[in-house]
């Protein structure tokens, strides 16, 4: 057995837990799928918008998805503590980081079975997708970075509250807030210029450029952000950010973890 | 198997739940830590198996440090805890191969001790329900036969008996007491039911606000209480009775109180000596004569002991 055995185990079983509950699976695809099956069509209908919008908001409620999912997988953290099998796992013989990075396993394959299922829809209705191997690369590297990060935060949050009701009260100011100031709808240009100025800041932006750039050869995100020539330069800038979201998370949310599950 | 060296744990707000204990525990005994709620019992044992950070002292379970090495001493130990800790929407069976995974055991090898345990522990029929719909005697059952999928050396349990009714405790106990046999299986247990303690362990340790006060064979335990005592309700304030009774010659040094009845050891005085004397006296309104229990060593060492103040 490998020194990972356990990390396999660990995720194993929180892929059991999950699949017990199918409402972790479904309920974050409900809201993106309404945006992106009715209300980006309406929007397209009302605003006049083409086709080019419609692919605009469709890579923008990934940008939804990825944080309601994430924050969603937090809560079993909170389950398992209260009513689960955590310090069963506290007295197990494996790194403690590894009862983090099992939920992140799981919580990762989780999103990215549901941003597979919200693009395929897109495809569906006749969105259009420019991409290639190195965009589908730009792309998949966001997403993944910026969901290892989403995760990080969402442990952290967990292990911080006591309480279910306190999490969920918590969600929508972590994941609906940055949504709609990354430039998910609209180009964050539009936005006053304070609020520009604090979204270049924003995980989020970063991550829904760089994807944007992967998946629709649109580079206009990213020079909002980063306003440089070079394409390939501002993309590799802004998967350094959101790979510093990424790596600083899951730091902090170990460490938390730790600390807080240890009395 | 078992070696604590001036154990302590400082929660924040400075409550101080262990007070710097000292004990060893041998290869295949079975070792009781007993006293009231909030007497550091399972403090102790999460201090033991990791999941509680030392604040001073050092511990060792199986040869290994739990501060130093954390993971061998997991590795060769497992715990019951007090309260339900299993996935509940797994099956029984999930929950011990996940245990066994954990703890490396082959997977061959899992798969027998699985059915070994199941049916020694009364658990083979429930083994593919899902254990949210188990009692709480089963979960529990379920729960030891978990911790012994991987063969610990070590074996702790805290409170195992806690919420359950009497029959199932009585099976529960009979379980536990079953486990040695045939092994050297070291067994730390934390427990405020006296009878318990007294049926299983082969030494007991009796806590009392952070602190061990006691620490002996059960019987030797009684025995330190003398071969009778004297109960009497008394009529007045205790203190007074208890000088009167001084006074006239019953020895009251370990006298110890709950509510209004007094318990007096009597050491080398006979029963019938002492109820003549304290009927004459008319201090109490009602006395009986019994042989020592546990629970008077208990009540003597963790409640209102009124010697010291007398």
């Amino acid at each position: 057995m490998t020194a990972l055995a356990p990390l396999a185990t660990l995720s194993r079983r929180r892929f059991q837990l999950t699949t017990r509950t199918p409402r972790e699976l479904l309920v974050p695809l409900v809201t993106p799928m309404l945006f992106a099956l009715v209300i980006a069509p309406a929007l397209k209908e009302a605003l006049h918008t083409g086709t080019a919008y419609e692919a605009f908001v469709a890579v923008g409620t990934v940008g939804l998805l990825v944080p309601l999912n994430t924050m969603f997988s937090g809560l079993s953290v909170i389950v398992d503590r209260e009513n689960g099998a955590q310090r069963e796992l506290l007295a197990a013989p494996v790194p403690r980081s590894f009862l983090v990075l099992g939920n992140l396993s799981v919580a990762l394959a989780v999103t990215a079975f549901q941003v597979v299922a919200l693009i395929l829809f897109a495809l569906a209705r006749g969105i259009d997708f420019h991409t290639g191997a190195a965009g589908l690369g730009w792309f998949v590297g966001a997403g993944v970075l910026f969901a290892i990060g989403m995760y990080g935060m969402a442990e952290t949050l967990a292990n911080r509250v006591p309480k279910q009701e306190e999490y969920i009260a918590r969600v929508p100011a972590i994941a609906i807030v940055p949504w709609f100031l990354a430039g998910a709808l609209f180009p964050i240009t539009a936005l006053p210029g304070f609020l520009t100025w604090v979204a270049r800041f924003l995980p989020l932006t970063h991550g829904l450029a760089l994807m944007r750039y992967g998946l629709l050869g649109d580079a206009s995100g990213l020079e909002h952000i980063w306003s440089m020539g070079s394409n390939t330069a501002m993309a590799a800038l802004s998967l350094g950010v959101v790979a510093v979201f990424a790596a600083a998370l899951t730091a902090v949310s170990i460490r938390v973890f730790a600390r807080t599950a240890l009395r | 198997m078992i070696e604590v060296r001036q154990l302590r744990k400082v929660y924040p707000g400075d409550v101080e739940a262990v007070k710097g204990i000292d004990f060893e525990v041998a290869p295949g005994e079975i070792f009781g830590l007993l006293g009231p709620n909030g007497a550091g019992k399972s403090t102790t044992i999460g201090m033991l198996t990791t999941t509680i950070r030392p604040s001073g002292g050092s511990a060792r379970v199986g040869g290994f440090d739990v501060a130093e090495n954390p993971l061998a001493a997991r590795r060769v130990s497992s715990v019951v805890f007090q309260e339900p800790v299993v996935d509940r929407s797994l099956s029984g069976r999930t929950n011990l191969e996940l245990h066994a995974r954990l703890w490396r055991v082959e997977p061959g090898v899992a798969r027998q001790r699985i059915a070994e345990l199941s049916d020694a522990l009364g658990v083979a029929d429930l083994l593919d329900r899902a254990v949210g719909d188990y009692s709480g005697g089963e979960r529990r059952r379920l729960e030891i036969a978990r911790a012994l999928v991987s063969e610990p050396r070590v074996l702790f349990l805290d409170e195992p008996t806690v919420g359950l009714d009497p029959r199932i405790r009585h099976e529960l106990l009979e379980v536990i007491g079953r486990l040695r046999a045939g092994t050297d299986l070291t067994i730390l247990l934390t427990t405020h039911y006296l009878d318990e303690a007294e049926r299983l362990c082969d030494r007991i340790a009796v806590m009392h606000e952070g602190r061990i006060v006691a620490l002996d064979h059960p019987q030797r335990l009684r025995h330190e209480l003398g071969r009778e005592l004297v109960e009497l309700h008394v009529r007045d304030d205790l203190p007074a009775a208890l000088a009167v009774l001084r006074a006239h010659g019953i020895p009251a040094e370990d006298a110890f109180s709950v509510g209004s009845t007094l318990t007096v050891p009597l050491r080398d005085l006979s029963a019938g000596e002492a109820i003549a004397t304290i009927n004459d006296l008319g201090v109490a309104t009602a006395i009986s004569a019994r042989e020592p229990t546990l629970d008077d060593v208990y009540l003597r060492l963790t409640g209102d002991r009124l010697a010291p103040a007398a």
